[in-house]
């Protein structure tokens, strides 16, 4: 087992406000850690400042030792750091084979020109990406549906379209924004096996924001606790359960 | 609704219709008079206005409305290559490309620094009409209100004021400019293109380089309207500075609409549509105007996403999509 990401010290200030206060943390090959803590704990500041949308005040991000911090989001996602957004992220009007091809963007060979001009290599690195991104909606069952527009279809299956369009580039960091939320148990459950066969299998490093505590418990190997922007608690499943900061976070001083 | 894909057998075929349209064109001057012959190369001009339009309004999705100012800086730029510099009218055609490729550089330079929406289109409006003022006073390079008119030079033994001479070239830049356009948005950069339409943030996510998309897209709409602008100099051989106003805007943007936004057929439907109808709107004097703007509604009222839809809907084969399956 490795260490993938290495966040040390991890700040953001807003005029005044600190949405992210000195946050450390690391995360291993095959590893899940979850992210949790009440609204407002600085969750999702916590991934817009590791996936370049915000830029942090302080601390530093690195992905297998290299430094990425203050680099550009799209910059990042090349190094490996792919995310997904918890409102959805995928683009209604193309449909689910080329949202796929969209995240593998990055792979394409062929310049502007070779474009333009309709060149042999430009063509077959595209047959080369269809090939893959089909294979891919295959792994998922979705593969029927890779003609549909990605805006007509259910908000589970469009989580699994933005699932499948986040791996196809085989990155080794994965950031999941509230897969599960609004998912029918059915689909929180195949989202579950997704989760665990991306870690188990592919060996991805998952950072994982959930408010779902079951999909938590039995997804996380680790579990960083946050409020106000700082870190409170960190350890196991186990651990986390027992921990009276947490609970006092979240339900208040009895 | 999962959309009917066109099988290989129809992809096949739609190769073949694409290639058929000019092949047949080739006829077309055995068919015409020099009248309708003018009418058809003003098409060609249209086809190509509208289709640098539609890629930045449409696929790109930005309110972009530099489109009129790309097509003025073509059309002078070939007409003071040709007639200040002597080149050769041909070689004005690329070059006048490149020179619509820097508007649409300077275009996109206000969608790159976070200007979007309504702030853009009053921005690049006024770039148009900047440009407009520039032909006005720029007399020595320009001419002023009086114009410039084309030098007179010949190809091939033949006059460059022949239509039919004129329409083999405007056809064969053309079909160029339209095919390579297909295959730019049949391809990673056309997706990502309309990926920063749907959600410019989650493209970013994805490592596409969201600002040099946007740069390239500009840069190619106008490299193919500045073509369009040489095509047209040496279509009326006599550029004005009013052939470059809000109407020419209005008019192209019209076109755009009817054919179906984003579109690259619709391009073509609308600009040839909308080119012929007031030719036949002239049997109406007076009325030419009000039935123009009856049939241009009453279109997008029926059809909301413009004549291409309508084709699709006849058949999957004209149904476009954003990616090229192996032959």
């Amino acid at each position: 087992m490795s260490t993938l990401l290495t966040v040390e010290g991890l700040s953001v200030r807003f005029s005044g406000l600190t949405a992210l206060d000195d946050v450390s943390f690391t995360l291993e090959d095959g590893n899940v850690r979850a992210v949790i803590g009440p609204n407002g704990a600085g969750k999702s500041t916590l991934f817009n400042a590791i996936s370049g949308y915000v830029t942090p005040t302080a601390g530093t991000v690195h992905l297998r030792g290299q430094e990425l911090t203050r680099l550009t989001p799209h910059e990042i996602a090349e190094q490996g750091i792919r995310r997904t957004f918890q409102n959805g992220g995928l683009f209604p009007a193309l449909t689910v084979l080329e949202n796929v091809l969209t995240g593998l963007h990055a792979q394409t060979q062929g310049s502007f020109l070779d474009i333009l001009l309709g060149r042999s290599k430009a063509l077959k690195s595209e047959a080369d990406n269809i090939h893959r991104a089909r294979e891919l909606l295959k792994l998922m069952s979705m593969d029927h549906m890779a003609d549909t527009r990605a805006g007509d279809l259910s908000g589970g299956q469009q989580r699994i379209v933005e699932i499948v369009r986040t791996v196809a580039s085989d990155p080794p960091v994965l950031l999941l924004d509230e897969p599960a939320v609004g998912l029918s148990p059915v689909a929180r459950a195949q989202m579950m096996e997704i989760i665990h066969r991306l870690a188990g299998e592919k060996g991805v490093g998952i950072l994982l924001i959930e408010h779902a505590v079951e999909l938590v418990m039995a997804a996380a190997d680790r579990i960083l606790v946050m409020a106000a922007g700082a870190r409170i608690a960190e350890g196991t499943p186990e651990e986390i359960r027992e921990d009276r900061a947490v609970l006092e976070a979240y339900l208040g001083h009895s | 609704m999962s959309q009917i894909m066109p099988s290989a057998r129809q992809r096949k075929m739609r190769t073949l219709l694409f290639w058929a349209v000019p092949a047949v064109l080739l006829l077309l001057p055995l068919a015409t008079n020099p009248y309708t012959q003018f009418i058809a190369n003003g098409m060609l001009v249209s086809v190509l206005v509208t289709l640098g339009f539609t890629l930045t309004i449409g696929n790109l999705g930005q309110l972009a409305f530099a489109n009129t100012a790309f097509f003025g800086i073509g059309a002078y730029s070939s007409a003071i290559l040709a007639a200040k510099l002597g080149v050769p009218w041909l070689l004005t055609i690329p070059l006048a490309g490149a020179f619509g490729a820097l508007g649409g550089f300077l275009a996109s330079a206000a969608a790159l620094r976070g200007i979007r929406t309504y702030y853009l289109a009053i921005i690049t409006l006024a770039f148009g009409e900047l440009m407009r003022w520039a032909y006005l006073h720029a007399k020595p390079l320009t001419g002023g209100t009086d114009g410039m008119p084309m030098p007179r030079e010949t190809l091939l033994g033949i006059s460059l004021t022949d239509d039919t001479l004129k329409f083999y070239i405007f056809l064969a830049v053309t079909v160029l400019l339209v095919k390579a356009t297909l295959n730019l948005m049949r391809s990673h950069f056309g997706r990502a293109v309309m990926a920063v339409r749907e959600n410019e943030i989650a493209t970013a996510s994805l490592a596409i380089p969201t600002a040099r998309v946007i740069l390239a897209t500009f840069m190619w709409s106008g490299f193919v309207v500045g073509c369009a602008g040489a095509l047209f100099a040496r279509h009326v051989g006599h550029v004005f500075p009013e052939s470059f106003g809000m109407l020419h805007l209005i008019a192209s943007f019209a076109m755009v609409l009817v054919g179906g936004l984003g579109s690259v057929l619709g391009a073509v439907l609308g600009a040839v549509l909308l080119t012929a109808l007031p030719e036949y709107l002239r049997a109406f004097p007076g009325m030419e105007e009000l039935f123009f703007g009856l049939i241009v509604a009453g279109v997008l009222v029926a059809m909301p996403m413009g004549l291409a839809s309508l084709l699709r809907r006849v058949s999957p084969i004209f149904v476009e999509r954003f990616y090229r399956e192996a032959p």
